[in-house]
C-alpha cells in the first residue's frame, strides 16, 4: 500500500447532536485514485470535505490522512499535506493579484522568497495561467478565478486536492478545461459535486451520499448510469447518458 | 447611472489608469507618495491672499498630467465631493472681510480673493491626489506605505477591504436592484425593510469572512500575514526625480510672485 | 462630512495625525494583544461592507431625501471599539485615494472626526455600559440613537474647530457651529435609526454577534488605561488645535471673545500658559503670513517646516509602533 490514502472509520457528525450531519461513514481512498461525492443539495458533501482538513473538528470516529489522524494538534502538518479548493473562488482568494495570493501559502510555511517565486511559476505553469501571473483578482472573471484557487493549491504541492463544487458558475470551455486540468493532476482528487457529467468525466470512483449515509460506492460508470439509484436519491442521470439511453 | 455603479466604473478606471505606462508611471510608489504629500503641504501654507503665487503652484500638476497623459476633465468632475463643504467654509468670505484690495486702479474686496484662494487650493491638491492614485496601483502604495514602517495590521487592513471593495459593491447593487424591481415606485429602500436589508448583507458578509478565515487557515495563516508586494527597486531615477522636483517645488513656493505682480501692475498689498 | 485639504493648515493637519495616530497605536496593540487571528479577515471585511452599506439609500419617511448609516458606530457594535477604529482607517484612507472624499493631508482629521468619535465615545462610552447586563431592543434603540447623534455633533463640531482654527473662513464662528450642528444633528438621527433597524436585525437573526463581541472586550480591556490614552490623544488634538488657533487672530480666539464676551484665555491658567511657552518654542512655525505677504520666507519656512513634520511625525510613530512590538515580544 502506497503512503498517500485516506481512511475514514464509522465517521459521525453533526453541529447539533440531535441532528446528525453524517452517520457511520466508513472507507478507504488510495493513491491516484479519483473519487466524486454526489448527492442532493445538503446530505453532507461539503461537511465531509471539512472534515478531512479538520475545518470541523467535533466528529466521532476515526479520521487519518496517511497515517496522521485528524486532530487540534496535527493540522498544521495535514494542511500542508492536503489542497482544498473552495466552492466560492471569491472566498478563497483575498490577497490582491494572483501572484500574492498564489504566493500566500509558501511564505506561511516560511519558505524563503526564491523558492517561494519557484513555486508560484511552477503553480501558474501548472494550471496554464502565466499569463495571469500580476492580474488583480476583482478584475478576473469566475474562470480565472478558479484556475488561480487551484494554483493556490498546487504551490503547496499537496498529496491530495479536495475540490467543493469545482465546476459550479463556470462556463462550458472553463468547464472543459477545468476537467482536462484534473485529470491531469495524478494526486489522489475527491470532489463533491451534484454536476454528475463532470464526475463522469473526471472520476472513476463514485460514493454516492443521502441523508448522511453512503448509499452506493463504486465504479462510476455503474452508479451513474443507474436510474433507479439515482432518482430514488434525489439525482437524475448525467445529461451526457440520458440522451444516450 | 446610480451611485454604486458610478463608484464600481471610478474604481475600474483608476485601476486601469494605474497600469497604464509613463514616465510617471514608473517612478517609485514612495517618491510619488512623498512628492504628492510635501506639495500639498506646501499649498495649504500659503496664506489667504496669495493667490498669484498659488496659481503658479498649478505648474506641478499642469507638467503631471502632460507627463503622465492623464485627462483633466475625469478629474476635474472628482471636485462635486468637495465642493459642498468648501463652498459652505469659502463662500461667506466675501461678506465678511472688509478689507479691499487695489490693483491698477480696481478695487476688489479681499474676500473674493481669499475665496478663490480656497478654491484653488482644493482644486490643486485635487490633481495632485489625483496624479498620485493614477499612476500608482493600490498594490504599489501599500508597499511604499510599508517602506514607511507603516503598522502591517493597517497596511493588510487598507488592502483587505480594496480586494473585497468592488464584490460587496456588486452585492449591494444586486441586492437594491432586486429590491427596486418589486417596488418601482420608492426612490430608495423604505425604513421598514433599513435593518433586514442591510442586515442580510452583514450577515452574507460575516459568512464571507468565516470562508475567508477558513481559507487562510488551510493556507498555513497563524495570525501573520504575509506579502511581498510588487518589489520595486529604488533607482537613481527617483532620486533624480525626488530631488529635482523637491527643488522646483520649492522655487515655486518661495519665489515672491506676489511682490512681483503686484509691483507689475502697481498695486498695494496683493 | 468629509474634510478636504483645502480646509485645513499644515499645523492642523499635523496635529489631527498625531492626535489619530496615538489612538490607531494604542487600538493596534489592543487587537495584537486580542491575538485573535479570525478577527483579521472580518476587520478587511467589515471594512469593505460599511463602504458598501453606505451606497445604499435608505428613504427617509416624510421627506424626498435618503440617509445613510454611521459605519464607525456600527462597526464598533461589531467589532469592538479598537479593531473598528483600525476598519474605519481603511475606509478613510480608500474614499480619500479613489474617490477624492476628504484629503491627503486631511485625512489625519477626518479619521479623529469620524472614526474616534464613532468608535471611542459612540462604542466604548455609550454602546458597551448599555449593553452590559445582555441586549434587550430598547437597549439597542437607545444606544445607537444617542451613539450616532452625539458622534455626528462632535465630528461636525471638530470640523468647525479645524477649519477655524486652520483660519481658512471668515464665517463667524458661532453662525459656522449653529449650522453644522444644526444640520448633524439631523443626520445623526437619521443615521441612528439605520444602525438601529441593523443591529435590531442582527439581534433577531445572530444574536451571538453582538453579545459574544461584548463579552470578549469586558474581559480584556482595561477602562483606567483606555481612557488614559484617549485623553493623551484628546490633548494633543486641543493643544494643537488652539496653538494654531491663536496663530491666527481672527481664528477662535475671536469667535471665543464673540461667545463668551472676553478673549481671555488666561482663565484656564495653567495649560495656556504652557501654550504659549510651546509657542514661543515653536515660534518658528506659527504665523502663515506676517503683516503683508512681503516676507515670503516666513510663510514658506513655516509650510516647509509643516509638511516636514507631518511626514517626521508619521514616520516616528511608524518607529514608535515598531517599539512597541518589541516590548511585546
Amino acid at each position: 500500500m502506497s503512503h498517500i490514502h485516506i481512511d475514514m472509520q464509522n465517521l459521525s457528525f453533526g453541529y447539533e447532536s440531535n441532528q446528525p450531519i453524517l452517520q457511520h461513514i466508513s472507507l478507504h481512498a488510495g493513491e491516484h485514485e479519483s473519487i466524486g461525492i454526489i448527492g442532493a443539495n445538503g446530505v453532507g458533501k461539503s461537511t465531509l470535505l471539512k472534515l478531512l482538513v479538520g475545518l470541523e473538528l467535533g466528529f466521532s470516529g476515526h479520521i487519518r490522512v496517511e497515517e496522521i489522524p485528524v486532530e487540534a494538534k496535527t493540522l498544521p502538518l495535514l494542511r500542508e499535506k492536503i489542497g482544498y479548493v473552495f466552492q466560492d473562488s471569491d472566498s478563497q482568494l483575498f490577497m490582491s493579484t494572483a501572484y500574492e495570493d498564489i504566493a500566500f501559502a509558501p511564505r506561511n510555511y516560511g519558505l524563503p522568497e526564491e523558492e517561494v517565486d519557484r513555486r508560484v511559476t511552477y503553480a501558474l505553469k501548472q494550471v496554464g495561467i502565466p499569463h495571469l501571473r500580476d492580474k488583480q483578482i476583482f478584475k478576473m472573471s469566475g474562470g480565472e478565478k478558479k484556475l488561480v484557487s487551484l494554483a493556490t493549491i498546487l504551490s503547496m504541492t499537496p498529496d491530495i486536492i479536495l475540490l467543493d463544487e469545482p465546476s459550479i458558475a463556470l462556463d462550458p470551455r472553463n468547464r472543459r478545461q477545468l476537467i482536462n486540468l484534473l485529470n491531469s493532476f495524478e494526486h489522489l482528487k475527491i470532489i463533491a459535486t451534484h454536476d454528475l457529467d463532470l464526475v463522469l468525466d473526471t472520476c472513476q470512483r463514485t460514493i454516492l451520499l443521502a441523508d448522511g449515509r453512503i448509499v452506493a460506492d463504486g465504479p462510476s460508470m455503474e452508479i451513474l448510469t443507474n436510474k433507479k439509484l439515482l432518482e430514488d436519491n434525489g439525482l437524475e442521470l448525467p445529461l451526457s447518458l440520458s440522451r444516450k439511453i | 447611472m446610480n451611485k454604486i455603479t458610478r463608484a464600481l466604473t471610478e474604481i475600474n478606471e483608476l485601476n486601469t489608469l494605474a497600469q497604464h505606462q509613463s514616465p510617471l508611471h514608473r517612478l517609485h510608489p514612495l517618491a510619488k507618495l512623498l512628492i504628492t504629500i510635501s506639495y500639498i503641504a506646501l499649498l495649504m501654507s500659503f496664506g489667504k491672499y496669495e493667490l498669484v503665487a498659488l496659481a503658479c503652484m498649478g505648474l506641478y500638476p499642469w507638467w503631471g498630467f502632460h507627463v503622465s497623459g492623464l485627462s483633466w476633465k475625469k478629474c476635474v468632475w472628482r471636485l462635486r465631493v468637495l465642493l459642498p463643504l468648501i463652498c459652505l467654509v469659502g463662500l461667506a468670505n466675501p461678506f465678511f472681510d472688509k478689507h479691499v484690495f487695489t490693483i491698477g486702479g480696481w478695487q476688489l474686496k479681499a474676500g473674493y480673493i481669499s475665496f478663490f484662494t480656497l478654491m484653488l487650493k482644493g482644486l490643486w491638491a485635487l490633481l495632485a491626489s489625483y496624479l498620485l492614485i493614477a499612476t500608482t496601483t493600490i498594490e504599489q502604495l501599500c508597499f511604499a506605505l510599508r517602506l514607511l514602517h507603516v503598522p502591517k495590521l493597517l497596511v493588510t487592513q487598507f488592502l483587505l477591504t480594496y480586494r473585497y471593495l468592488t464584490l460587496l459593491l456588486k452585492q449591494a447593487d444586486t441586492m437594491s436592484q432586486a429590491y427596486a424591481l418589486r417596488a418601482p415606485k420608492q426612490k430608495g429602500v423604505h425604513f421598514k425593510v433599513w435593518g433586514s436589508l442591510a442586515g442580510q448583507l452583514l450577515l452574507r458578509s460575516i459568512d464571507r469572512a468565516n470562508n475567508l478565515y477558513a481559507s487562510m487557515l488551510l493556507r498555513g495563516y497563524q495570525g501573520e500575514y504575509y506579502y511581498g508586494g510588487p518589489v520595486t527597486p529604488w533607482s537613481k531615477r527617483d532620486w533624480q526625480y525626488l530631488l529635482s522636483l523637491g527643488l522646483a517645488l520649492l522655487c515655486l513656493r518661495l519665489l515672491p510672485w506676489s511682490t512681483a505682480f503686484s509691483k507689475l501692475l502697481g498695486g498695494k498689498f496683493l | 462630512m468629509h474634510m478636504a485639504d483645502a480646509l485645513v493648515s499644515p499645523s492642523v493637519a499635523m496635529t489631527m495625525y498625531a492626535a489619530s495616530a496615538v489612538v490607531a497605536a494604542y487600538s493596534i496593540k489592543k487587537v495584537r494583544e486580542e491575538n485573535n487571528p479570525r478577527k483579521i479577515p472580518l476587520m478587511g471585511i467589515m471594512g469593505a461592507f460599511v463602504f458598501a452599506a453606505q451606497m445604499l439609500n435608505f428613504t427617509i419617511p416624510g421627506t424626498g431625501s435618503s440617509g445613510h448609516l454611521c459605519g464607525s458606530m456600527l462597526l464598533a457594535a461589531l467589532l469592538g471599539p479598537q479593531a473598528a477604529f483600525l476598519t474605519m482607517i481603511g475606509i478613510l484612507a480608500i474614499q480619500c485615494l479613489l474617490f477624492a472624499d476628504g484629503g491627503l493631508l486631511a485625512l489625519g482629521c477626518n479619521i479623529w472626526n469620524m472614526a474616534f468619535y464613532g468608535c471611542f465615545i459612540g462604542g466604548l462610552l455609550i454602546w458597551q455600559p448599555i449593553m452590559q447586563n445582555g441586549a434587550s431592543k430598547f437597549k439597542i434603540i437607545l444606544a445607537s440613537m444617542l451613539g450616532s447623534i452625539l458622534t455626528l455633533q462632535l465630528g461636525s463640531f471638530s470640523v468647525v474647530l479645524e477649519t477655524t482654527a486652520s483660519g481658512i473662513t471668515e464665517l463667524p464662528f458661532s453662525a459656522f457651529a449653529i449650522t453644522m450642528q444644526g444640520i448633524h444633528l439631523a443626520i445623526g438621527a437619521v443615521e441612528g435609526a439605520i444602525i438601529a433597524s441593523v443591529l435590531l436585525f442582527i439581534y433577531q437573526a445572530r444574536p451571538e454577534l453582538l453579545l459574544g463581541n461584548e463579552k470578549a472586550n469586558t474581559a480584556r480591556f482595561s477602562f483606567a488605561q483606555t481612557m488614559a490614552v484617549l485623553t493623551g490623544a484628546t490633548a494633543i488634538a486641543a493643544g494643537g488645535l488652539s496653538l494654531a488657533a491663536s496663530e491666527n487672530p481672527d481664528g477662535l480666539e475671536w469667535s471665543l471673545e464673540k461667545i463668551a464676551g472676553t478673549s481671555e484665555l488666561e482663565s484656564s491658567g495653567l495649560w495656556h500658559g504652557a501654550a504659549a511657552k510651546l509657542q514661543e518654542l515653536t515660534a518658528l512655525l506659527p504665523d502663515y503670513s506676517f503683516q503683508g505677504s512681503d516676507s515670503a520666507w516666513g510663510t514658506v519656512f513655516s509650510g516647509l517646516a509643516g509638511s516636514a513634520l507631518v511626514i517626521l511625525l508619521c514616520l516616528a510613530c511608524c518607529y514608535l509602533f515598531k517599539l512597541f512590538k518589541h516590548n511585546e515580544a
